[in-house]
């Protein structure tokens, strides 16, 4: 609530242009301070009224919601925790609950595709203030089950784990005040209600409060229609359903719906990415009640690590890959030793220095058929970081690239090139189970090529940027996205972004910069009323975002800063990173060809759905 | 084909098997890089070379979750020695030993031979606890037990498995693999109790196999002309070996 209230009562000024207006993609190449300027004040009256004045706490909120069900009736019935004898009771004083209905949202597939789509969410199901009794009770139903489950012990039931888990999360005392507090919970449960995952706390100790999740899952699915969320004062509760998975955010931090569920897609996807989804959903289809967890048993910390991630690397929020800057004399060199060292069924060849992209190789049939997404590459990053805990060694490890195909295995070769430091990273993926000997030979050729070109010392040299490089006064900070560079985007969608500095060198003031963005963000991907330009003034900041058809930026500037003087800013911004774009992005991924007889797939990449399905793909016939 | 590396190619392959968390991997480090630290479970395996005088002996670390059960074939493929590694504390770990991991050794190599570890013994056993971790562990020290040499509390874990468990388990496995217990190594010089957290018998543990595998390298020296051996060769040796399908 806090920084909606602030909003009202500093007068914020929100400035916005409606899509398809002004802010129209040929203006901004060359984008100059008056027009810019033009467009946000040509909009300001009638927009910043509408802006401030209507909103309620969540921004997603529309007036086009379903409201599906409500009196406090229809929740009681299916509330049955296996913990006891239910909350039904608790229920009593309360008056609505309302779920807003999505149809046809169970295909397990596809479903993910949507996800980014702005109006996908446009039926969101928010509820509005009426809701607070009933939401809280939600929430306070979460945190009660879960304090019969400590009455009851651990449930009964075998599980087919003989290990304690390590020390971590998981040994969490669920009843303690502080496992209500964390700012975000992550659940994620089998459609028979068992536990699969819990981000604090043993999943098994919440076999009850899952329980209850997933009974409010299966209520709201017996009239056809999909919880989706769940609003309190303090809480919102996100629903998602992926085949036989369940997956719950219960969230403190403020973060819109759709950014929850983006999280939650994640977290799926890795799970993906270790299983396969072909796997998981024919494990269910067998076996109804199947305990996951016997097969993602020492995953936790994996999971673990991407939800950590997810809260403190803005790449996820923004889906795109963030490259290590380089000049690009040297980035080209390092790709050509990349290209140089292949074998057959290699696929692709990756360099990541300070978990930061260097240089990406690909085979030529994969960018025919499919690019490898931002969020595989997420996925992929969260693995490595997260095995690699004994580095002297060179990994091999199925792993499935959710987006690109859900239901084949890559082998990724992971090893790094500087022991005993391991800054830099070499992942070569494969489609061939057996080809460790090969692709790890490819490795010893590109050591070589790297010694030769002395080529590490030169990556060690290369570092991050300061906000202060850009030479404009104010700007503290910013995220910069661009959809026009010659090439790339349609093959890998990166951003750039200067470190976080002073003031936002603390571990606080960094989250709540992001917090900032990520509101930013929320408005500017609003379902219901999407911006195309914020100016928000803030306690201890000002930011401005503003999204057009070549580019999304976000930028933070000092809080005295004007509004004339940002849009100045922006423009100078602008033209420095068009001077430095060769050094801060990855033009044009080269490629090489390893499939003997690539068999081209008839569609063509323009469009950004195009998934292989392995069916008519030469190469992935290959798996 | 791409032309193979001339230096550091493998002459020999050795595979850790087990179960999950029984400790695989920090047995590793304590033997490579002689220190315990904190692990993440392993994913798939991860392939180590270590230089053992003028030998290159390759070790696979392999994960013991079920996820990557279907690999373990391939890590086998070819290997001279497994270490087969259970948790002294914890029954279950032995079980699946037999459950799971014996039948993946099939694609070793037909004289393959067989370790049954006991890991964490610093949990249950005095002496294993009383290693001085700066003294690598090595089997010989058989000191008392010394207050000052570690901070933690005497180890009063239960000890679920035996030693004669596992010797009972040795042998059920030469059985499988149609071996007359009298011409394999004897299971008392083949069954080893180990803590990699104080390093007890974990330098003992790997320098015998190493010991014990090098007639396999020699044999293969003296098979190929070529300085190189070639890892793809235990293909062909697949169909040679004993059957002992499951
Ligand atoms: N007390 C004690 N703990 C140990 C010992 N060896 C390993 N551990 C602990 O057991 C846990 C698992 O160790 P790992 O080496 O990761 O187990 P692993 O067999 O490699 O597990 P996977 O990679 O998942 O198959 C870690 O928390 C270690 O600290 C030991 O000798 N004594
Ligand atoms: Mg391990």
């Amino acid at each position: 609530m806090d920084e909606e209230q602030q909003d009202r009562e500093q007068p914020e000024t929100v400035r916005c242009s409606h899509p398809e207006s002004d802010c129209s993609p040929d203006a901004t190449d060359s984008l100059d301070a008056a027009a810019a300027a033009a467009a946000i004040s040509s909009h300001d009256p009638s927009l910043s009224d509408r802006d401030c004045g209507t909103e309620g706490p969540f921004p997603g909120k529309s007036a086009g919601i379903k409201i599906i069900s409500s009196t406090n009736g229809p929740v009681e019935p299916d509330l049955q925790g296996p913990g006891g004898e239910g909350p039904s009771e608790r229920t009593a004083n309360h008056s609505e609950v309302s779920v807003g209905e999505v149809n046809g949202r169970s295909r397990p597939e596809g479903a993910e595709d949507e996800e980014d789509r702005p109006e996908d969410v446009s039926d969101s199901a928010s509820t509005d203030n009426t809701l607070e009794d009933s939401s809280e009770f939600v929430v306070t139903v979460l945190t009660r089950a879960s304090l019969e489950d400590q009455a009851d012990g651990p449930s009964s039931e075998p599980s087919g784990l003989s290990q304690t888990p390590p020390p971590s999360n998981q040994d969490e005392d669920v009843t303690a005040e502080s496992w209500r507090q964390h700012r975000k919970h992550v659940f994620v449960l089998s459609e028979a209600g068992k536990p699969i995952y819990s981000r604090y706390g043993n999943e098994e100790a919440l076999s009850s409060t899952m329980g209850v999740m997933m009974a409010l899952v299966s209520f709201v699915q017996t009239g056809d229609n999909t919880i989706r969320s769940i609003y309190s004062d303090e809480h919102t509760v996100v629903f998602m359903q992926q085949g036989p998975l369940v997956l719950v955010s219960v969230s403190c931090s403020r973060q819109s719906e759709q950014q929850l569920r983006a999280e939650l897609l994640y977290v799926y996807n890795q799970i993906v990415s270790m299983l396969t989804q072909a796997s998981i959903n024919r494990i269910f289809e067998r076996k109804k009640n199947y305990d996951l967890r016997r097969l993602l048993a020492g995953s936790e910390k994996i999971l673990d690590g991407l939800l950590n991630l997810v809260d403190s690397d803005p790449s996820f929020l923004l889906s795109a890959v963030h490259c290590l800057p380089l000049a690009s004399a040297l980035r080209d060199s390092l790709s050509q030793i990349l290209q140089k060292a292949i074998t057959p069924n290699l696929v692709f060849s990756i360099l990541i220095a300070k978990q930061q992209l260097l240089t990406i190789v690909q085979e030529k049939t994969v960018i025919e058929d499919a690019r490898l997404e931002p969020a595989d590459l997420h996925l992929l990053l969260n693995l490595i970081g997260a095995s690699s805990a004994f580095q002297a060694g060179e990994i091999w490890t199925p792993i499935c690239l959710p987006l690109f195909n859900p239901d084949c295995y890559f082998y990724a070769y992971i090893s790094y090139l500087d022991p005993p430091d391991c800054t830099v990273c070499l992942l070569l993926l494969s489609t061939d189970k057996e080809a460790f000997y090969a692709v790890a030979e490819c490795k010893r050729r590109i050591d070589e090529g790297m010694r030769a070109q002395n080529a590490l010392s030169s990556i060690a040299k290369a570092h991050s940027y300061s906000a202060s490089q850009v030479g404009v006064p104010d700007l503290r900070h910013f995220m910069y996205k661009p959809f026009d560079v010659p090439d790339n985007h349609r093959q890998l969608t990166q951003f750039t972004s200067p470190e976080m500095e002073a003031p936002y060198s603390s571990e606080e003031e960094r989250s709540r910069l992001l917090d900032l963005y990520r509101y930013m963000h929320s408005r500017i991907h609003s379902s219901s009323r999407p911006l195309k330009l914020i100016y928000h003034v803030a306690e201890r900041e000002t930011l401005l975002a503003w999204v057009t058809g070549k580019f999304e930026l976000y930028t933070c500037f000092s809080p005295l800063v004007t509004k004339a003087s940002a849009i100045n800013a922006i423009t100078k911004l602008l033209r420095w990173i068009k001077k430095e774009e060769d050094r801060l992005f990855i033009r044009s991924p080269p490629k090489y060809s390893t499939t003997p007889n690539p068999s081209k797939s008839s569609r063509g990449s323009k469009g950004a759905s195009d998934r292989p399905d392995g069916s008519d793909n030469g190469f992935l016939s290959l798996l | 084909m791409p032309d193979y590396a001339k230096t550091k190619k493998p002459d020999v392959k050795l595979v850790i098997l087990g179960d999950m968390n029984v400790g695989k991997t920090s047995l590793l480090h304590r033997y490579m890089e002689r220190t315990f630290k904190d692990t993440i479970s392993t994913v798939g395996g991860a392939f180590f070379l270590k230089q053992w005088g003028p030998y290159n002996i390759s070790i696979w670390d392999t994960a013991g979750r079920e996820q990557f059960h279907g690999l373990g074939s391939m890590y086998c493929r070819g290997a001279a020695a497994v270490i087969l590694t259970y948790d002294v504390t914890k029954w279950q770990s032995l079980v699946e030993l037999e459950n799971r991991f014996v039948s993946l050794t099939d694609t070793a190599n037909s004289d393959c031979i067989f370790a049954i570890v006991g890991n964490k013994a610093d949990l249950t056993d005095t002496r294993a606890f009383a290693v001085e971790p700066e003294e690598n562990g090595t089997e010989e020290k058989e000191q008392g037990p010394r207050a000052s040499s570690s901070p933690a509390a005497p180890p009063k874990g239960h000890k679920q498995v035996s030693r004669e468990d596992a010797v009972a388990l040795y042998s059920r496995i030469l059985q499988y693999k149609l071996l007359a217990e009298e011409t394999c190594l004897p299971a008392e010089r083949m069954c080893f109790e180990t803590s990699a957290k104080t390093g007890y018998n974990v330098d003992l543990l790997f320098e015998t196999l190493f010991s014990m595998v090098l007639p396999s390298i020699r044999r293969k020296e003296a098979q190929s002309d070529s300085p190189t051996v070639d890892l793809e060769e235990c293909r062909e040796v697949k169909g040679a070996k004993p059957g002992c399908c499951t």
